[in-house]
Order: C-alpha cells, then structure tokens, then sequence
C-alpha cells in the first residue's frame, strides 16, 4: 500500500522546509517514488503542512496514582454535551477535557486529535509496571512505554548505604528496568519519598536520609553512572528535591553537579526554579537554568508549563505533594506509601491567573522556553495533569508563537507578577520549525527513538497534516488527518480506524547473577517472588501490541 | 504460583505447603465442579437467543463477580454495546470505602511496605477477616523486624488472636462494637493524666499509639455491617489523616476481588462501577446504579424488558442472586462457572488472569493450574462473543 502526499510543505527541522511529495510505502516514509511503485491512495494538500507524528516524552497516562486520581476525582468530570462546557473568550479553540484524567480511551482519542502518536509515562513504580502497560495497551492509537521509578527504592538505599560496588547497582537498575518492561530511569525527589515514610519532612541535595545516613547527591550519582554504564538511549530523567519551594533552584543546580558532568534530564523544570527575591519572597531563577541549559550541551529539560484552570496534581513526590495539602481544591487528597519503592500524592488544584504564585508559575515556564536556545533539548509539556490537561498544548503553542498573545494573557496577571517577570523582555517568537523540533525531532533524539520523529527516508509513517492557519492554537487543535504506520486513522474530525501499537522497551540483557540474588531477596523483602512483577514481553504482546526494543 | 482463591494473592514455590482454610475449601469446590461437568450442554441457539433478549431488552444490568482485568475489559465493553449499567461491586461493600474516599481522600499504605515498615497495626472487625483471607497476618509478618504489635478491635475469636499470635505479633485485643471505634481512637490518641479514670484501657493505648512510628490501620468493608458505613469510613480516614500532621499514619482498606474491576472500570471509563451507558457516554451515580437499586425498581410495565447480565468467574459456592430478587418479567443470562450456557472458565485457576491484590496496588498475572474444562470458556470470551455478534 503505498499512499502519496502531494504538494504539502514538509516539516521536520532536519531538511529544509519545503513543500514536496512525501510517499508512505507500507509502514515507511520514502521521499521518493520509485519507476515501478503504484500509487494506492493520492492527497492533494495545497495548503498543508506535513510533520512527524508528535512524542510526548512526559505525560501521566497510566498507573496507579493516575487512577487513584480517577477515582477520587468524579465531581470533576464533565460530559461534553452538557450545559456545563463552555468555550472561553480567552481560548475559543481549546476543547474541555471531560476530566484532567481521562479514562483510556478518551486519552488515545484526544492525543490523536493533536496529532501526537507516542506518549510516555514517566513515573512507573515497579509494583505497578503490570498496571500501567495494561492501562496503556488500553489506551489507543498510541506507542507508549515507560520510566522505571527508582532511587527511593529502600534495597538500594540499603546498598548506597552499605557502599556495594557500583557494579552490583548496575545490574540492579539493568535488571529492573528490563523485569519491568520500561525503557529509561526516573528518580523523583531521590530519597525524600523513602524519607517520608520515616517522618522526614525536608530533605535537600546534601541532607540525609533520617534511617539511611544517605544523601540524595549519593543517590542521583549511582543511579547517573548506572543509567550510563548500561547505555540506556534516554539520560537518567530527575525530578529534583524541593519540588515548588521558594529557592530550589539551589537544589536544582547541586542535582545537576550531583551526576559529575554525565547526561541528565531535568523533568518538569519550571516547578524547580525558584529564588527568593520579589514582593513575596517568591521569584523566578529560569535565566539561572536556562543559562546553564544552554552551557551544558548533555542537560535537557521538559517545562512542565502551568495553564489556568481546574486540574490534579499527582506525584510520587509524596513528602511535597503532602506539605501542600492544605492547597488541594476541591478539599480532598490521596497519599499512599507504596511496597519499599516509593509512594504517591493527588491533589486536585487550580490555578488562578490572579494569584500571584500561580502567575508567576505561568511566566517561569514561558521563560525557560524562550530562554533555552536548542529547541531539541526543551520539550513542550504541562506536566500532564500536573501543569495542566495535555489539551491545552494548541494553546501553549501558540502562547510560544506569537509575543502580542502571550501579552495579552500577561496583562492579566497579578500586578506583582507584571512588575516583577522579565518575560515582556523576551521578544522570541518560535518558528514552525521550532515546535516541529521541539515535539517531534528532539523527544525522539532524547529517547533514541531513531525510527521516528522526522520525515525522513524510512522512518515510521506516523503522520500528521495540518491544515495552514494564521492562528497556531486552532492549527495544532485539529489535523486534518493522521496516519499511524502508514494507515490514515483520522480525517477531519472523524476515527478511522484503530492502528497497532508499540511499547518501547530497553533492549538491556538481565545479568543471571543479579536475577538469582534479587530471587532470594525479593521473598524476604515483599513477600513475593520476582515472577509475581515482572512482566513478560508475551504478556505485552497478547494485549496485540508490538514490542519494540532501543 | 500464587494463589487465585482470595485477594491476597498468596505466592509461594509450594502454595500445598502454606494452604489455608479458604484455598482448601476452594479447590474442593473447583474439584466438585470438574466432576460434575460431563457433556457439554448448551446448545447452538444460545448465543442467538441472548442476543435477541439483549436487542429488545429496555433496561440491561451486567453485574456478578469480576476478578480479571480480562473480564472487565469485556464486560465494559459488553456494557457499552448494550447501553446497559454495570456495578460488579459485590454485595455494595467496597463503594463503602469509594465514597468515604472520594468526599474526604486517603492516606493509604501497601502491603509489603507496611509489612516491611509498620511497627503497630490495627486490625478492626471481626472473624470473618481471616475466614475469607486467613493468611493475612502471616503476610504482615516479617521475621527480620522486633516483636511488633497488633490491636485487635471488634469482635475478635481466642482463634482469631491465636492465628496472630503465631504469626510473631504481640497482639492487644480490644473487645468493642465496630461502630464506637473511630470516637474510641480519638479519645485514645487524646487520652491524658486528667481523664485516666474515665477509660480504664485508655493508658496503655495512648501509649501504644504514642509511641508507634508508623501505624497501620486494616479493615474489610464487608466486616461494616452498619448503616452508612462509608460515614464510619470516612470517619477513620479523618483519623488517620489527623495523624499524619505529626507521625506516620495509613490506611490499608482490604478489597476482596471485585477490586479488579474497579480498577479496570475506573480507568477505562474514568468510574470505579456503578456506571450506566444509556446517555451513550458513561454516567456515574453511586447511588441510583448500583446492582440492588436497579434489581428494587419493579418494572410498572410488561412493555419494559429487563435483561440481567450475571458474570462469575469465582468459585464461590453461594450464588450472587438468589431467584427471589429478581424482578418480574426479567431474563437473566448466565456466564459463570456453573452456567450450562455459558460455561465460564476460573480466573486464575482455569484460565490466566491478571488480578489486582487486596491493597490495589500489585497486579498479578495469575497462571493457570489447571486445564480449563472441554467446554468452558473464558468470561470475557462469552462477552465478546456476545458483543460481535
């Protein structure tokens, strides 16, 4: 089956931008035809644009804190042909969520609607790996895979206190990584979710554990070099200490001295940069990251943008997420302390464009975007739903293409926030290129996704064409098709068809060694043999899902 | 092999060897129901005929004992299809915790980790606790941490303690009526000098609860026999956040093993069950679209056609219905384990099934033990036979 797109401008940040044919043969992109291939299905798409399928290297789309959040929150869940969905003056193009976590499938369909085709879940405790690929194997038209939650796991911090050879900690996180099915480490708050449990309200870079005598700096270094000896494509993924306290940004530069110049990804960046200057004793250090974004060319960041409105707020960072409490609206939250692994919190939360924190939240995260130059090495996200609902990225886009609109919401913010942001300084407005680059191209590079992310010759044929519009946020809302391996699955509003999906997995070898250790502890430990978490690629692929290694 | 006979989910290399009273009693039923089944009785009309009950049918409830995220996926989707509701909750007993839950939030805490981490645990209700997962306090038991401490507070056999006993816990037990516990431990976690006469065994609790680091509070909803227990629920769930302001303090909510498709339900249709898909898009009403509102509501009229849906793949020897609780005029199309239509196979004993344990945190794939009888079929195989058609 060989379909040919005709006449589209075609956007990758790799090539020139240019209008020309593009030809999707069976699976694949070929930029060209060859003498003897016969066109099945032809699109005339003068007035196009044709990108790769979007990546969303960052977005809670399955597990048990996202279904906890479900669970607790019904009251939040609106049914579309109610009374109650209203579009806004301020954002005609962007369409209400039904809930700031929508089940599976309402996930998949909102996704596609944007044309993102991959979307990975960042936070997946090992107790929950079954879980969260069943839930995602539910969710459709998207190739998902996961971020293995590691560094508040107490058998490591037990060998960091202990000091095993580094070795032994690689095989270790090699061997979880791949019992789990995921394809790259996430360390949320390292140590201070373990901490909690003992009572332990604060813990910095260079503070101890209360029962383990470890600090964090320890933590973040053994995992670094563990992520780095076992080649995984993606850098060690770290959501800092002191999540959303005046003055993190200490802690954020000392996590980034903490890993000794190895590769780093820095998640959700905009809620770990915060100094202490300002009328309230709460300002902006993006210039300070963003500078050292720029300076360090193996450091990358996702924003985690804030968008105003109702959302939920869930973490593994269970010690911040419980110190803000008393913030939850509605007026209700979930903590759990999870099997020696980690834990997690869910507040629902609402941001409100006249709160002078909330604002200033706003104006930080624009300023990391405009600030860091390299488009493939700062990455669209809210955080999903942490920052806002994924369905506000037509709006954010926007937001980061055109400087009189990112004015226009500006000016409404608390005074305070306007007397104090530089943001009305940063006159930067990205280019198509850029947003291509920034959710295409760079995510792909960051995971070593090599097969996707651009249109080059024999890439997957993951699609999408816009339709060219003045305004970006109705644009980026609304493709007018999509094509999943090659397979048009949405056309103008209207689901096609369902598509195959992968789960992208480390291709890492279990070491036997590590795998007979870990059976004799497991049972002491949880109660339970390995077998009873581990996940099985058979299992994967019986929920008719690909499974593809990188 | 781990054990698909109870939420706990037991896993051991020789499950013969650690077999409780329950996996016992189970595998004699599995084993009754093997011998009882001889030639494959249903017929080829089955599936046309519950389809044409399913068509003009005008009110559907798809209920009954889901333990397979599996099944739930298929009755979801059955459901859908049909336009019909669906709330396998058995007996109500978990939506006690769900609505506590979703007025005021939780502080939760899994097994291993309290298992690991907990040095007192309060265990509130009664026998039937350890009659439908007798292994619980072996499951908490940790041979590497001191003698820790478990307060017993309901009602509560000599056999009952003597079971955590052998476990290895110093075990306290508090004899009271299920309802008084939440006031009794404010008043205990409250107590003082002034007030030592008022309670005579309030000392040494405050004492206990004084001193523990982290405490672990477990209760089965299906021990809350009250009226609005959720209240009760709720209750202690104030408790234990309350705590949490200076110590560590969680609750551990057992859920039989209907909390697999909670689960399920909750993240394919954004509700844990009681859902209804007759507006097309799925509605939640905790109250109006549970199991037993709908089987209350007699038809006022022979033109409504009710169709009930009852799905079990459990061995559980009492049925879910009895005939005397259906309504008038109502079909009801079987897929159990005894059915002769709808044969089903056993989650987890006949049939592999990814189930969730007790605390909602691990999913297990369970392998089966057994091979499935000639004629029996996965549950979710019928329901999707029944979709597609």
């Amino acid at each position: 089956m060989v379909t040919r797109l005709h006449g589209a401008t075609c956007i990758d940040g790799v090539s020139k931008s240019e209008v020309r044919d593009l030809f999707l043969d069976g699976e694949a992109i070929r930029s060209e035809q060859t003498t003897h291939t016969r066109i099945d299905s032809e699109y005339k798409l003068d007035n196009h644009i044709v990108v790769a399928g979007g990546i969303d290297l960052h977005t809670h789309i399955g597990g048990g804190k996202v279904n906890i959040a479900r669970l607790l929150l019904p009251d939040l869940v609106v049914h579309q042909n109610s009374n109650l969905v209203r579009k806004t003056a301020e954002q005609p193009w962007l369409k209400p969520l039904s809930s700031p976590v929508p089940g599976t499938w309402e996930t998949g369909r909102r996704y596609l609607e944007m044309g993102y085709t991959a979307c990975f879940e960042p936070a997946l405790l090992p107790a929950n790996a079954r879980h969260a690929h069943a839930e995602m194997a539910d969710t459709p038209w998207l190739d998902t895979g996961g971020y293995l939650l590691l560094g508040n796991d107490r058998l490591l911090l037990e060998w960091i206190r202990d000091g095993v050879p580094q070795e032994q900690i690689n095989a270790y996180v090699g061997w979880m990584v791949r019992a789990h099915q995921c394809c790259a480490v996430k360390v949320v708050n390292a140590g201070g979710i373990d901490a909690f449990k003992f009572n332990q309200r604060h813990l910095s870079v260079d503070d101890s554990h209360v029962h383990f005598g470890i600090t964090p700096r320890q933590i973040l270094n053994s995992l670094s070099q563990a992520v780095d000896s076992l080649q995984l494509a993606h850098p060690l993924h770290v959501h800092c200490s002191n999540l959303g306290l005046a003055g993190n940004i200490a802690a954020t530069m000392a996590t980034i001295d903490a890993v000794e110049g190895r590769r780093l990804h820095l998640t959700h960046a905009q809620f770990h940069c915060y100094g202490t200057d300002g009328p309230h004793g709460y300002s902006s250090a993006a210039r300070e990251l963003a500078d050292r974004v720029n300076a360090v060319p193996n450091l990358s960041i996702d924003v985690g943008q804030v968008q105003f409105g109702q959302t939920v707020t869930l973490s593994g960072d269970t010690m911040h997420q419980f110190a803000n409490r008393k913030l939850a609206r509605p007026r209700k939250a979930i903590f759990q302390d999870l099997e020696c692994q980690a834990g997690c919190g869910v507040l629902p939360f609402r941001y409100r464009q006249d709160q002078y924190v909330h604002g200033l939240l706003w104006s930080i995260g624009l300023e990391l975007f405009l600030r860091v130059e390299d488009p493939q090495r700062v990455f669209l996200t809210t955080d999903h739903p942490n920052g806002a609902p994924f369905t506000s990225y037509p709006h954010l886009i926007r937001l980061l293409m055109d400087y009189d609109y990112r004015m226009s919401i500006f000016s409404r913010l608390h005074p305070d926030v306007q007397k104090s942001s530089p943001l009305p300084s940063l006159t930067r407005e990205y280019s198509l290129e850029e947003i291509v680059a920034m959710t295409r191209l760079g995510p792909a590079k960051a995971l070593g996704l090599n097969n996707r992310g651009s249109l080059c010759d024999g890439k997957l044929a993951d699609i999408v064409v816009y339709e060219k519009c003045e305004n970006p946020e109705q644009m980026f809302s609304q493709p007018k098709m999509v094509f999943r391996r090659g397979r048009l699955v949405y056309r103008d509003g209207v689901f096609l068809a369902d598509s195959t999906k992968s789960t992208i997995v480390s291709s890492i070898e279990i070491e036997p060694q590590m795998d007979a250790m870990l059976k004799k502890i497991w049972r002491t430990r949880y109660g339970y043999s390995t077998e009873m978490i581990s996940v099985r690629t058979d299992e994967l692929q019986s929920e008719r899902r690909i499974v593809e290694e990188n | 092999m781990i054990c698909p006979f109870c939420s706990l989910l037991c896993d051991a290399d020789d499950l013969n060897q650690v077999c409780c009273r329950r996996r016992e009693s189970s595998l004699v039923e599995v084993t009754k129901m093997r011998s009882l089944h001889g030639t494959p009785s249903r017929n080829s009309e089955s599936i046309p005929n519950a389809i044409n009950a399913l068509r003009s049918a005008t009110r559907i409830l798809v209920t009954g004992r889901i333990a397979s995220v599996q099944t739930a996926r298929a009755a979801v989707s059955f459901a859908a299809k049909y336009n019909a509701t669906i709330d396998c909750a058995e007996g109500g007993h978990s939506f006690k915790n769900i609505l506590a839950i979703q007025r005021s939030g939780l502080n939760s805490v899994s097994l291993a980790e309290a298992r690991d981490h907990s040095d007192v645990f309060i265990v509130v209700g009664d026998d039937r606790l350890l009659a439908k997962a007798p292994r619980i306090p072996s499951a908490l038991a940790n041979e590497k941490r001191d003698k820790r401490t478990v307060l017993l507070l309901g009602d509560f056999s000599e056999a009952s303690v003597s079971i955590w006993r052998e476990a290895g816990f110093d075990v306290w037990c508090v004899p009271c009526e299920l309802n008084s516990v939440p006031t009794a431990l404010v008043q205990w976690s409250r107590w003082s000098d002034s007030n030592r006469d008022s309670i005579s065994v309030a000392g040494p609790l405050f004492e206990l609860l004084a001193q523990a680091r982290y405490t672990t509070v477990l209760w089965s909803a299906e021990n809350l026999q009250m009226e609005n227990a959720d209240l009760w629920v709720e209750r202690m769930l104030q408790w234990i956040a309350t705590r949490n302001e200076v110590t560590r303090c969680a609750a551990m909510p057992w859920s039989s093993l209907d909390g697999t498709f909670q689960q399920a339900c909750t993240w394919l249709t954004g509700f844990p069950g009681r859902v209804a898909f007759q507006a097309g898009t799925p509605e939640y009403d905790p109250c109006r679209f549970s199991y037993q509102e709908w089987l209350a509501k007699k038809p006022t009229t022979e033109k409504i056609k009710s169709v009930l849906v009852v799905i079990d793949e459990t061995v559980c020897t009492t049925p879910f219905l009895e005939a005397s609780e259906l309504p008038a005029n109502t079909q009801v199309i079987e897929v159990t384990a005894k059915a002769k239509t709808f044969p089903t196979a056993i989650a987890g004993v006949e049939v592999a099934a990814d189930m969730f344990r007790a605390d909602q945190t691990l999913l297990a794939r369970v392998e089966p033990s057994v091979e499935p009888r000639s004629d029996a079929k996965s549950a979710a195989h019928w329901l999707e036979a029944l979709s597609r058609w």
